[in-house]
C-alpha cells in the first residue's frame, strides 16, 4: 500500500511574522521555516502504518520554491522513502491552485491514502484536502484524531463540535490530521543524516500542464493583536464584584 | 447581486450562527438585499418555517431525504454545487459542517474559496485572521462565485422578521449516493453549555495539574456561572477533559461576554481562539504571562487558592 503525505514549508510556530514597510504583505525573508505541524502530524502516521507493515512506501510531497527542499529532507527524517518537489517561484499559492497539482501527482502515483495536515499554520485556510476530495470524488476523512487502516477500508475518528464522528471510507481516500491524532517522535541525527543522502525529485510546475490561475490578491496585511490595559485585582472578592458588574444576563 | 447561504440541522434546530450568516447580507449588499437559503438534512419542515420568517429571507431551498441524516459531504457536494453556480456569493457558517462541505464544493467547481471571513468590507473585499490571528489580511476576489466561510462570532445577529413568510422550495435529492463511505456514529460529550454561543466561557490550562483538579475547580465554578468550559491545547493533551473543549488556532473560536484564564500562559495559539471574547479576566501565578495582556482584569494568585474562594463566594450569592 501507498501514501502520499503532504509537507507545506511555513514559518516556525514560535516565529511572529511582521508587516512590510508599505503593509502590503508579511515579511517572511528571514524567518525560521519549518515543516508544517499538521503535516508532522500527517507524516507520523504514515509511519506508524509502516512500522505495523500495513503500508510499504511513502511519498512526500512539497509545492513551492527549491527552498522546500529542505523541508522534504525533514519529511524523509520523519520516514518518508521519497520525495518530490514541485518546483514554482513562489512562496505561497492559493489553495485551489496546490490542490490542482496534488491531482495530478495523485493520478500519476496512484496512493491509497493521501493525508495532508487539516490546515497550514500560515494562512490557516484549511481547504487543500476537501477541494482535493472534491476534484477526484474521493471519499474524505478531515480534521482526524484516529484511523484504523485494514485492507481496503479506513476507519477514521473526526473531531466535530460536540465530540468525534466515525466514519468508514473506501480507499483511495483523502484525510487531514489534526494535532490531536499523534505525538510526531523526535527525529535523531543519524535519521537526518540519512535523509541529506537521500534525493529529493525535482519536477518544474511547467512540467505538469495544469492551469494555474490567481482569483484572490492581498490588498493589504495589518496587526491583528487586541492588546489590552489590564486592571490587577488582589482578592477574589474583587473579581465577584466584577464578575457582577458586568451586567451578564 | 445574487447570495446563497448553506445551514444544516443541529441537534433538531437551526444552527445557531444561521442570524449572523443573515448580518452578512446586509453587509454585502444594502438594507434591502435579501439572500435564498438552502437547507440540507432530514426531516426539516420546523426548520424551513422558522427561516422563512427572516427578513433577510427571499426563499427557501430544502434538501430532505433520510440519507442525508448524516451530512456526509460525499452525498451532498455535488448537487449544491449545481446549486452554488447560480449565485454570485456563497456563505456557510466556519463551523467543522461548513469547514468540511465548502472546499470539497470549492474543488468539484475549480473555483477558490475565502475561509473564516471576519469582515466585509465591500461584495468582492473580505478581511480574515493569518498567522494564528497576529495579522488581519485584507483579501480581494475576482471569482465568478464567492465562496465564503463565516466566522459567525464577528457578525451581529440579524433577527429582523418579514411580515409573510418566505416561499419554501422542497428540491428533489439527486445526488447520487457515495459507496464509498460508511457513516458509523457520533460520540457526543454531554457539555451542557455550547461552547460557541456561551455567555461565559471559563477555560482551565495545564497549571490545573490533573483532570481531577480540573472537575473539581474549572467545571463547578463553570458550573456557577452557567458557563461553558474551555481549555488550552496543553490540558487537553494532558487529557484533563475532551478534545471538543480546546480553545485556539487548532480548536473552537469563541467570543463569549466574559473569558476567565485559569492558570493560562497566553500563547498566540490560544489567544487566537478567545481574542474578540468582550471581558477577559485572567488567573495566573506569574505576573509576566502573556495573558495578562489580553485580558481586561487580572490577578497574580494561586488558582489553587483563587478558585476555591470564588466557588465559595458565588455559593453565598446564591443562597
Ligand atoms: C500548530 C500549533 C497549534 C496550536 N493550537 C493551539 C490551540 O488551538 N489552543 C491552545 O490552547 N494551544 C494551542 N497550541 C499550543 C500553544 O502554543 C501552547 O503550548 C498552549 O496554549 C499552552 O497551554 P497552557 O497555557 O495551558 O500551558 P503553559 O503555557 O505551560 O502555561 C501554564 C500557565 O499556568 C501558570 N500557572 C502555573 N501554576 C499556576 C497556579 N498554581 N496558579 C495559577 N497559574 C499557574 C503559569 O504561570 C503559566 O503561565 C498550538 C501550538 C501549535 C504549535
Ligand atoms: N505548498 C504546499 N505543499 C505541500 N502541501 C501543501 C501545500 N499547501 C498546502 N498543503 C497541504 O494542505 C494542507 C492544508 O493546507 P491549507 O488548506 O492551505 O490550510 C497542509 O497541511 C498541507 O498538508
Amino acid at each position: 500500500m501507498k501514501v502520499l503525505v503532504c509537507a507545506k514549508r511555513v514559518v516556525d510556530s514560535n516565529v511572529k511574522v511582521r508587516i512590510k514597510a508599505d503593509g502590503s504583505d508579511v515579511e517572511i525573508e528571514h524567518c525560521k521555516m519549518s515543516l508544517n505541524p499538521f503535516d508532522e502530524n500527517a507524516i507520523e502516521e504514515a509511519v506508524k502504518l509502516k512500522e505495523k507493515k500495513l503500508v510499504n512506501e511513502i511519498i512526500a510531497i512539497s509545492i513551492g520554491t527549491d527552498k522546500c527542499v529542505e523541508t522534504l529532507r525533514t519529511a524523509m527524517a520523519r520516514g518518508a522513502d521519497r520525495a518530490i518537489l514541485i518546483k514554482t517561484d513562489q512562496d505561497n499559492h492559493e489553495a485551489l491552485n496546490i490542490a490542482k497539482i496534488l491531482k495530478i501527482i495523485t493520478l500519476k502515483e496512484q496512493p491509497d491514502l493521501i493525508i495532508l495536515g487539516k490546515q497550514a499554520i500560515d494562512d490557516d485556510a484549511n481547504q487543500v484536502g476537501q477541494m482535493l476530495a472534491g476534484m477526484l470524488d474521493y471519499p474524505q476523512g478531515t480534521f482526524i484524531s484516529k484511523l484504523e487502516l485494514n485492507d481496503n477500508k479506513v476507519l477514521i475518528s473526526r473531531e466535530i463540535e460536540n465530540g468525534t464522528e466515525e466514519l468508514e471510507l473506501s480507499l483511495p481516500a483523502i484525510l487531514t490530521a489534526d494535532l490531536h491524532l499523534n505525538q510526531p517522535r523526535f527525529i535523531k541525527l543519524p535519521q537526518l543524516m540519512l535523509a541529506k543522502k537521500k534525493a529529493v525529485e525535482i519536477v518544474e510546475v511547467s512540467s505538469l500542464k495544469v492551469e494555474l490561475s490567481n482569483s484572490t490578491r492581498t490588498i493589504k496585511v495589518k496587526d491583528g493583536e487586541i492588546k489590552k490595559d489590564c486592571q490587577m485585582l488582589s482578592s477574589a472578592a474583587e473579581v465577584i464584584n466584577i464578575i457582577n458588574n458586568l451586567n451578564l444576563n | 447581486m445574487k447570495i446563497l447561504i448553506i445551514t444544516n440541522q443541529v441537534k433538531n434546530s437551526l444552527n445557531s450562527s444561521f442570524n449572523n450568516l443573515l448580518s452578512c447580507v446586509q453587509n454585502i449588499g444594502n438594507n434591502y438585499t435579501t439572500c435564498d437559503v438552502v437547507v440540507v438534512g432530514h426531516d426539516l419542515n420546523s426548520l424551513c418555517t422558522k427561516i422563512s420568517t427572516y427578513k433577510r429571507v427571499a426563499q427557501v431551498l430544502a434538501i430532505d431525504s433520510p440519507v442525508l441524516a448524516n451530512l456526509l459531504v460525499e452525498n451532498i457536494a455535488t448537487q449544491l454545487a449545481a446549486i452554488v453556480r447560480n449565485y454570485t456569493h456563497v456563505l456557510i457558517n466556519a463551523d467543522s459542517f461548513g469547514k468540511n462541505l465548502l472546499p470539497r464544493i470549492a474543488g468539484i467547481l475549480e473555483l477558490s474559496q475565502i475561509s473564516e471571513v471576519i469582515k466585509i468590507i465591500s461584495p468582492n473585499i473580505f478581511q480574515r485572521y493569518i498567522y494564528a490571528g497576529n495579522i488581519i489580511q485584507e483579501i480581494e476576489s475576482f471569482a465568478d462565485v464567492k465562496l465564503l466561510t463565516i466566522r459567525a462570532s464577528s457578525f451581529i445577529p440579524d433577527l429582523e422578521l418579514r411580515t409573510e413568510a418566505a416561499p419554501i422550495i422542497a428540491l428533489e435529492y439527486n445526488n447520487p449516493i457515495s459507496s464509498k463511505v460508511k457513516y458509523i456514529k457520533s460520540n457526543l460529550t454531554d457539555n451542557s453549555i455550547n461552547l460557541s454561543n456561551a455567555k461565559i466561557v471559563v477555560s482551565g490550562g495545564i497549571a490545573l495539574e490533573s483532570k481531577e483538579n480540573f472537575n473539581n475547580l474549572i467545571r463547578p465554578l463553570a458550573a456557577k456561572l452557567n458557563a461553558a468550559v474551555g481549555a488550552t491545547r496543553a490540558a487537553v493533551e494532558a487529557e484533563f477533559t475532551s478534545n471538543d473543549t480546546q480553545i485556539g488556532q487548532t480548536g473552537s473560536t469563541v467570543a463569549p461576554q466574559l473569558y476567565l484564564a485559569i492558570g493560562i500562559s497566553g500563547a498566540v495559539q490560544h489567544i487566537a481562539g478567545m481574542k474578540d471574547s468582550t471581558s477577559v479576566i485572567a488567573i495566573n501565578i506569574d505576573a509576566n504571562a502573556h495573558i495578562f495582556e489580553y485580558a481586561d482584569y487580572g490577578i497574580v494568585a494561586d488558582l489553587f487558592d483563587i478558585v476555591p474562594q470564588l466557588i465559595t463566594l458565588l455559593d453565598q450569592k446564591g443562597e
